[in-house]
């Protein structure tokens, strides 16, 4: 009789140290295959991309990839550059360039951004995300 | 009562599953004098799994194309996180699988299990090491590497010493003169999805046999007697034998890890053992590479085709061998299983052992 809770408390004891290793083992097993199924997950943050001057002219915009999603240089005046995420945040449309009304435009339920990436109209809950800009001689550095 | 009491108990009254776990587990109930060699079904399950697991995850990456194949390999390896790890866990997988059926085949035929009334059971089983063997060549040739491409190409060449529709064999299982974009297609689709379609039914029916009808009792110690043959359906029960879970289960799952561990130990400490520096050089149809040979476990079909006078002769003793092995329960039909009782039968086991492992030695080192 005496011997009983001991008995349980050992099994409970081993019970609970299997499962510990037991789920240690899972996610040291589970790990590479989650690495395995997302490549670019952590090292894509620290990417730039470098772009020519003189593919972008004054009130044009100049659409590229960016840490894999779809990004947006605007030159709204000489000298002046900003860069966006081209996916707007209402449902993950990408925008386009309006150059005569000088906005973002995204076609899927209208939604409106100006050139510095604010909402001013149509359905999107935040601004466009921006990216960092630095501009050496004819080159132009983002990220 | 608690969360998982309750749900336990959900689940009983609608599916009856504490009546299936107690059939199954703990009232399920083996031989007492059961041994070692009969944990290595449990462990091919697992090592097959792990092989349908990896292979679903290089599919992800792998590119079917004569063009991209060998570049889709090699993304995988060094740019895709952990993409060496899930590639030589199936490279090397493939060989211990293979071991494992060997050794599983082995323990059977010397345990005499094939015997009346299992040869259902032997049927499947020998079918299901067949299909792996087809698995494993298959699956060679995908990389598009010099050692797939030129291991294919002897290894489809040899049907051509058929008389007659030796060239017709050839071109059908190449789907061309040589190897090529068909091959690869037709490797692709047998190895993904066509040979693993026709391995799960027969493993179903494998497991099926082996549960209707009951383990088999091992032909050993001074209890045992050969059963007289039934003249109807018998379960082999073994009322005061040890329940299968949690005594055999421990069994299993410890030789369960000692496979695994070689299976790592192979995959982190010498994966070159499954891929030699030819694996990792692209296909060159117009460069053979020299001594090219197949995996170890076709070495000694390899070295017969080249020591007998003639390669259909060759052929006529596999094809021989592979019929009398798949046919063994209709030929060997005594009921005696105890092997100390059998010599012609251990002889045969004994030489045709021996004969198999010379061979492979012969073609490694030839």
């Amino acid at each position: 009789m005496t011997s009983e809770p001991s008995l349980t408390s050992r099994r409970k004891m081993l019970a609970t140290s299997v499962g510990v290793i037991g789920a240690a083992l899972a996610a040291l097993t589970v790990w590479p295959f989650w690495r395995f199924l997302n490549p670019q997950a952590g090292s894509a943050q620290a990417q730039t991309v470098t772009i020519d001057r003189s593919q972008i002219e004054v009130g044009a915009a100049h659409f590229f990839e960016f840490r894999g999603h779809a990004a947006v240089l605007v030159q709204p005046a000489p000298g002046q550059f900003a860069a966006f995420s081209a996916v707007c945040t209402h449902l993950g449309c990408i925008v386009t360039w309006r150059a005569q009304e000088q906005i973002f435009f995204c076609p899927c339920h209208a939604g409106r951004f100006s050139p510095d990436g604010r909402v001013v109209g149509g359905p999107p809950p935040r601004p466009l995300p921006s990216y960092p800009v630095t501009v050496t001689g004819d080159q132009i550095r983002i990220g | 009562m608690g969360l998982k009491q309750r749900a336990f108990d959900w689940l009983d009254l609608r599916l009856g599953v504490r009546d299936i776990l107690q059939q199954n587990l703990t009232h399920y109930l083996l031989p007492r004098n059961i041994n070692v060699w009969y944990t290595l079904g449990a462990t091919l399950l697992v090592l097959f799994s792990l092989q349908f697991i990896t292979g679903i995850f290089l599919l992800v990456y792998y590119i079917p194309n004569t063009e991209q194949a060998f570049a889709s390999v090699q993304r995988i390896m060094n740019d895709i996180p952990y993409g060496w790890l899930v590639r030589f866990l199936h490279a090397t997988g493939s060989n211990v699988v293979i071991l494992v059926l060997f050794l599983h085949m082995l323990s059977t035929l010397y345990m005499a299990a094939y015997k009346r009334p299992r040869e259902i059971t032997w049927i499947f089983g020998f079918l299901i090491f067949l299909v792996s063997l087809a698995m494993s060549l298959t699956g060679y040739l995908l990389p598009w590497s010099q050692l797939s491409y030129w291991a294919t190409t002897v290894a489809t060449e040899s049907a051509g010493a058929t008389p007659v529709i030796g060239e017709a064999m050839i071109h059908f299982l190449r789907g061309g003169p040589a190897v090529g974009e068909f091959t690869l297609g037709r490797f692709f689709a047998l190895h993904v999805m066509g040979l693993p379609l026709i391995f799960a039914l027969l493993a179903g029916g494998h497991l099926f046999c082996v549960r209707r009808i009951g383990v088999s009792r091992p032909p050993f110690g001074p209890d045992y007697l050969p059963e007289a043959p039934g003249t109807s359906f018998h379960h082999t029960d073994h009322s005061g034998g040890i329940p299968f879970f949690p005594n055999y289960v421990v069994k299993d799952l410890m030789v369960i890890a000692f496979f695994l561990t070689l299976l790592a130990a192979g995959a982190f400490f010498a994966p070159q053992l499954s891929l030699p520096p030819e694996a990792f050089e692209p296909a060159d149809p117009f460069r053979t590479p020299p001594g090219i040979k197949p995996e170890w476990y076709f070495l000694a079909a390899y070295q017969l085709l080249r020591i007998l006078p003639n390669e259909f002769l060759g052929l006529v003793v596999q094809g021989g061998a592979v019929a009398f092995l798949l046919f063994l329960p209709f030929i060997d039909r005594g009921p005696e299983r105890r092997p100390g009782r059998r010599p012609l039968f251990l002889g045969l086991f004994i030489v045709g052992l021996a004969g198999f492992l010379i061979l492979t030695v012969w073609g490694y080192l030839s």
